[in-house]
């Protein structure tokens, strides 16, 4: 799979940096900005596999703007929250609107690592899912369309067999008009 | 040890024949496996023969329903495959209604009878119930009946309840239908009122006689009987026959075949997909 690219978002500088230096340490693609505003600016250029963005934020656009901002640019990215412990209700409301998961604060970087891989395992199986369904439509087209050529003929096929049974089923013909009549059937 | 495992997916497997119809042989134990495990341990059985027992003796058909629930494939999507849809839209509805309309010879409302059989969760009676807005604006010169069906009460639920989520809502839906017939509802879409209203869901097993059931216009039958086997796919086809107006249509999955199965059914072709009337 290819490397994940990452939007951290967090006014506090010291949270930010651990995060980058971090995450980057374990092989993730990581971008960072400093408040709501400026992750919104980054959000509408450039597609992030995961955001992990700090729930309250000065500047008028917090956590929850940011997600909302990801989902609508593009649903495939994911949203971790970042709270302190009095904002939990808000943590809670912003799993409703789509955020993968939060995490309390001070962030505990194996409980983010946890939370990081089980994005990547859900973004596999979902690859896996669309690859799956993308194989299955591919073989259902050609089959249909094998099959609704086979059910056109046999149906044909069965109004020819009932047209000669009736002709050769009706005495008042003559025999020999009656072969003549059949392969007349027979060729149109 | 083998003997035993083999007998005891055969017992389960006659089983769910008995409640679904649907048909697992010994090839398919790995899809018993996987899907009733979960109800093995809950139930805390040691075989599903005991899970079988448990469930039989169960009055409220509680372990019955989860059996059917685990075993049933609920794979749908909305406007599935799209050229049945077309059809409808294009050929199917705009001939019923031009029939029915000289039968009404001017009385209103004209009636419209449409049902998805085995509905799952009720994407395909949602895109049916699409197409005939956006098709007849003025619906309320019709009585349109339009009702889906499935065997399993969780997918039933779900299709009444209306609510999907964004997996759901990706396939098969355009932007501008999401917005015009769905309102956001947490994480999730809620189709609208309006759709909604016009549809009804009710718990039937399509394999049961169909009795006191009216005359339909259109059915739709996609999808389900390829995993009933041929024995009861007949029963089915026919069943659907006698329910079906003599001038009524009916819609199978894409790669479904009614030939050798059930001959009363003549089949159509219209754009790039068939329809089935009766002979």
């Amino acid at each position: 799979m290819k490397q994940l690219k990452i939007l951290a978002v967090d006014d506090d500088p010291f949270t930010l940096k651990m995060l980058d230096k971090k995450l980057a340490k374990e092989g993730y693609d990581i971008e960072t900005a400093s408040d709501g505003v400026e992750a919104g600016k980054l959000i509408s250029k450039k597609f992030y596999d995961i955001i992990i963005t700090d729930l309250v934020m000065p500047g008028g656009v917090d956590g929850i703007d940011v997600l909302e901002a990801a989902k609508t640019k593009n649903k495939q990215t994911e949203v971790i929250l970042l709270t302190a412990h009095a904002s939990v209700e808000n943590a809670v409301e912003a799993m409703r609107k789509g955020a993968f998961d939060y995490l309390q604060k001070p962030v505990n970087f194996y409980e983010l690592t946890l939370c990081m891989e089980k994005i990547k395992n859900y973004k596999k199986l979902l690859k896996n899912a669309q690859d799956l369904r993308e194989a299955m439509d591919v073989t259902e087209q050609n089959a249909a369309q094998t099959i609704q050529l086979l059910e056109m003929n046999v149906a044909e096929l069965n109004n020819v067999v009932s047209e000669i049974r009736q002709v050769i089923m009706n005495q008042s013909i003559d025999p020999n008009k009656c072969v003549a009549r059949v392969l007349d059937i027979v060729s149109s | 040890m083998i003997k035993d495992k083999t007998d005891d997916i055969k017992e389960i497997s006659k089983y769910i024949l008995d409640i679904s119809g649907i048909n697992l042989d010994e090839s398919k134990a790995y899809l018993i496996e996987t899907r009733l495990g979960g109800l093995i341990k809950e139930y805390e059985c040691s075989s599903y023969k005991e899970l079988r027992s448990k469930a039989e003796t169960d009055s409220n058909k509680t372990i019955e329903n989860k059996i059917i629930d685990a075993i049933s494939t609920n794979e749908t999507l909305f406007f599935r495959d799209r050229e049945p849809f077309e059809v409808l839209q294009h050929k199917i509805l705009p001939d019923l209604i031009d029939r029915r309309t000289e039968k009404a010879s001017g009385l209103l409302p004209i009636p419209i009878r449409i049902w998805s059989a085995a509905c799952s969760t009720g994407q395909e009676a949602y895109s049916i119930a699409i197409v005939l807005k956006e098709l007849l604006p003025d619906l309320k010169k019709y009585n349109v009946r339009l009702f889906g069906t499935d065997i399993s009460d969780s997918a039933i639920a779900q299709a009444s309840y209306g609510t999907y989520n964004k997996f759901e809502i990706e396939r098969g839906l355009s932007k501008g239908k999401l917005e015009k017939y769905f309102i956001p509802n947490g994480g999730n879409w809620k189709i609208s009122d309006e759709i909604r209203a016009m549809v009804s869901f009710n718990k039937g097993n399509i394999l049961k006689p169909f009795a006191g059931v009216e005359k339909l216009d259109i059915i739709f039958c996609r999808n389900v009987a390829i995993y009933f086997d041929l024995e009861e796919r007949k029963k089915l086809f026919e069943n659907i026959a006698s329910v079906l107006e003599p001038d009524g249509f009916l819609i199978v999955g894409s790669t479904e075949s009614l030939t050798g199965i059930c001959p009363i059914f003549e089949p159509k072709r219209y754009l790039r997909t068939i329809y089935y009337q009766l002979k």
